[in-house]
């Protein structure tokens, strides 16, 4: 037994060294370091942009790496794209690999924000400016093209409010849960504008899993709430169609608005069960961003923590048939879903 | 005569297989990606694969004593993910060193809190670890109110993005020693042959004067410190611990490794070598087949058809050993 306290004493022993050996020598090697230079190019055929994207599981995300596809193709540069597949650890290891494979720049749609700190720093170390297309970022990026969310919520609490139009009547809110820090704003840009209105949100419950069925239960909740809500928002597409489900399931006459334009959404308002929904852009959050990667790469102009709102829209009965054939012909995508 | 010797051929295949297949496998498999995309036999890639395949590989070693010993447990990704928002969330009050410490021990009790269920109260460890999965992620979204804590002290940060000399990535030292030490405790110590004794049979074990559930709780614990630290060098990749997205599927990623490696999950038989090199598979097939620009979905069928494969050439080992039928 002995021995093998002695063996388990002289490895601590030994890891601690190399621990404080190294560690003290990379806080050299970082001190030495630090601020980021750009490598740039004169030939547009030089450039590789490297895209790591969430996953392609949803259509806003699918949008989004359409628009950086085609960004590629009509500037010139070549594209390699890996897929996050959810999963954070993952997204970490292709920013890396991207990063070994020698990209020019990067574009990433991460699937947790906070986790990309470490990884972007090291693109960055290595000349390789990084654009991040929408979610959000942690730590130091060139640019943050990002959904002006804030708006979005008080353009469906305006909504709410004209359709409405009784400030005594009850709202109620679906919300996303608090580590969404950019998304959030959806929710906080609602609240802002409903009491800009002297509206009462009664409700304000956060959709513990987001889905449809995620949407439907925390309907169901509001409902148990406050039973004479008489408009709701939730900040999320698959969510909102499944509160609309469950509006039209409990047959109360409730206002209902979504937020990302996904095709459900679109189906959910043509056929009457959606009232509307705040539409954002993918396709052009991913095409700007390649777009600046070039103003950066082969303009040389100066990104440095740059946040660029992207205005959304409105999308209601009214407008939805206009609006899809705008999406149409930008995208080539329909905006419903497919049959 | 000629069936003497076809037995002997066979043996001489089963053991060759046994000591080689995986190693073989991952070779071709490196040369194949190497051949069809210059960029991934890069030195910085190949480092880049080994450092994060530490994620999967040091909870592998514990996981391969859990199945060792004839138990599972399927509760590591939320423990990961509460050790590391606990750890973390430590730093400010106590500093790195002193909170990297804490980690450990936090990790380690709740590995003997699941020792304790599965041994004192007989809870099928399936069963116990199951709940402690709800129970362990809950805590850590309670805890931190399902806010990301990020990390910003550089010794924590060390952990998972230090280079030893400037060149190996520190995962990778400690990968290599957990590896070590196991190994050493696995195969040249009393408790070794008694984790294996309790896996291959328990009541043998208990007649022979081994206390099994010390022995089964020791292995549980053992599997907690594994996990706290790769909860610590997975949030210092990430800069932050997430309640929520950390450590999803961990457990069937790490058990994929085990099995991949040739332990039998019945218990018993185990390779620490093959959990290694079967971290080593998943993580350097994942990454090529992300160069190569492979379809996600068509990622995932990859890797279930390879463990499938691989599993299957396993038990050709047993049966060319003839312990076994194919």
């Amino acid at each position: 037994m002995k021995r093998y306290l002695k063996i388990a004493f002289i490895t601590a022993i030994c890891l601690a060294m190399i621990l404080t050996l190294s560690f003290i020598g990379c806080a050299k090697e970082e001190a030495a370091e630090g601020g980021m230079q750009v490598k740039t190019y004169t030939n547009a055929s030089d450039i590789t942009i490297g895209f790591s994207l969430w996953t392609m599981e949803f259509t806003f995300f699918q949008n989004v790496e359409k628009g950086v596809k085609d960004a590629c193709e009509d500037l010139g540069f070549k594209y390699v794209m890996i897929d996050q597949n959810s999963d954070a650890t993952k997204m970490v290891q292709d920013l890396n690999a991207l990063v070994g494979q020698g990209v020019s720049g990067i574009v990433v749609t991460p699937v947790d924000p906070g986790a990309i700190g470490p990884a972007v720093e090291n693109a960055r170390k290595s000349g390789i400016p990084v654009v991040c297309a929408d979610i959000g970022k942690s730590g130091p990026v060139n640019a943050l093209m990002i959904s002006d969310n804030f708006k979005g919520g008080q353009l469906a609490a305006e909504f709410l409010a004209g359709k409405i139009n009784d400030t005594a009547k009850p709202l109620g809110l679906g919300n996303l849960l608090p580590q969404w820090t950019y998304a959030r704003q959806r929710g906080e840009g609602f609240l802002a504008k409903a009491m800009e209105l002297t509206y009462n949100v009664a409700a304000n419950i956060i959709v513990q899993n987001p889905s449809a069925e995620g949407g439907y239960d925390t309907m169901q909740q509001i409902l148990s709430a406050v039973p004479d809500v008489a408009g709701v928002y939730f900040t999320s597409g698959r969510e909102a169609v499944g509160a609309a489900q469950a509006i039209q399931a409990s047959g109360k006459d409730i206002w209902s608005v979504g937020y990302n334009g996904d095709p459900e959404e679109f189906q959910a308002i043509k056929d009457g069960v959606l009232d509307a929904t705040i539409l954002q852009e993918p396709y052009y959050i991913g095409y700007r961003s390649v777009e600046i990667l070039k103003e950066i790469l082969l303009d040389g102009k100066f990104y440095e923590n740059v946040e660029i709102p992207v205005d959304v829209k409105l999308v209601t009965p009214e407008n939805l048939d206009q609006i899809a054939a705008d999406i149409l012909e930008k995208t080539g995508n329909s905006a419903f879903p497919a049959e | 005569m000629d069936d003497y010797r076809l037995r002997q051929t066979k043996q001489k295949f089963g053991v060759f297989w046994g000591n080689f297949g995986l190693p073989l496998i991952f070779i071709i498999l490196v040369a194949v990606f190497s051949i069809a995309n210059p960029n991934y036999a890069t030195s910085y890639n190949f480092l880049n694969n080994l450092s994060f395949s530490s994620y999967v590989g040091i909870s592998a070693i514990g996981m391969t004593f859990v199945i060792m010993t004839g138990n599972f447990d399927i509760s590591i990704g939320s423990m990961l993910a509460l050790v590391a928002v606990l750890g973390s969330s430590f730093i400010p009050r106590v500093g790195g060193v002193v909170a990297v410490m804490l980690t450990l021990l936090v990790a380690c009790f709740l590995g003997f809190i699941n020792g304790i269920f599965v041994t004192k109260l007989r809870i099928p460890a399936f069963i116990t670890t199951l709940g402690m999965l709800f129970v362990f992620r809950a805590l850590a979204f309670i805890y931190t109110d399902n806010v990301p804590v990020y990390i910003s002290d550089r010794f924590w940060l060390y952990f998972g993005n230090g280079k030893l000399f400037g060149v190996i990535p520190f995962p990778i030292i400690l990968m290599g020693i957990c590896y070590i030490l196991a190994y050493l405790l696995l195969r040249k110590s009393p408790v070794g042959r008694y984790i294996i004794a309790v896996g291959t049979n328990s009541r043998a074990a208990a007649l022979s004067g081994i206390n099994v559930d010390n022995i089964k709780i020791l292995v549980f614990t053992l599997m907690g410190l594994f996990v706290g630290i790769s909860a610590i060098i997975n949030s210092a990749n990430l800069g932050s611990a997430n309640p929520g997205l950390m450590g999803q599927d961990y457990e069937f990623q790490v058990i994929t490794a085990v099995v991949l490696g040739g332990t039998a999950l019945a218990g018993g038989n185990g390779s620490l070598g093959g959990s290694l090199v079967a971290a080593l598979i998943l993580t350097f097939l994942n990454n090529g087949m992300g160069l190569m620009q492979v379809n996600s979905y068509w990622q995932l069928v990859a890797t279930g058809l390879i463990m499938i494969f691989a599993v299957s050439l396993n038990k050709l080992k047993f049966y060319l050993l003839g312990q076994g039928e194919f």
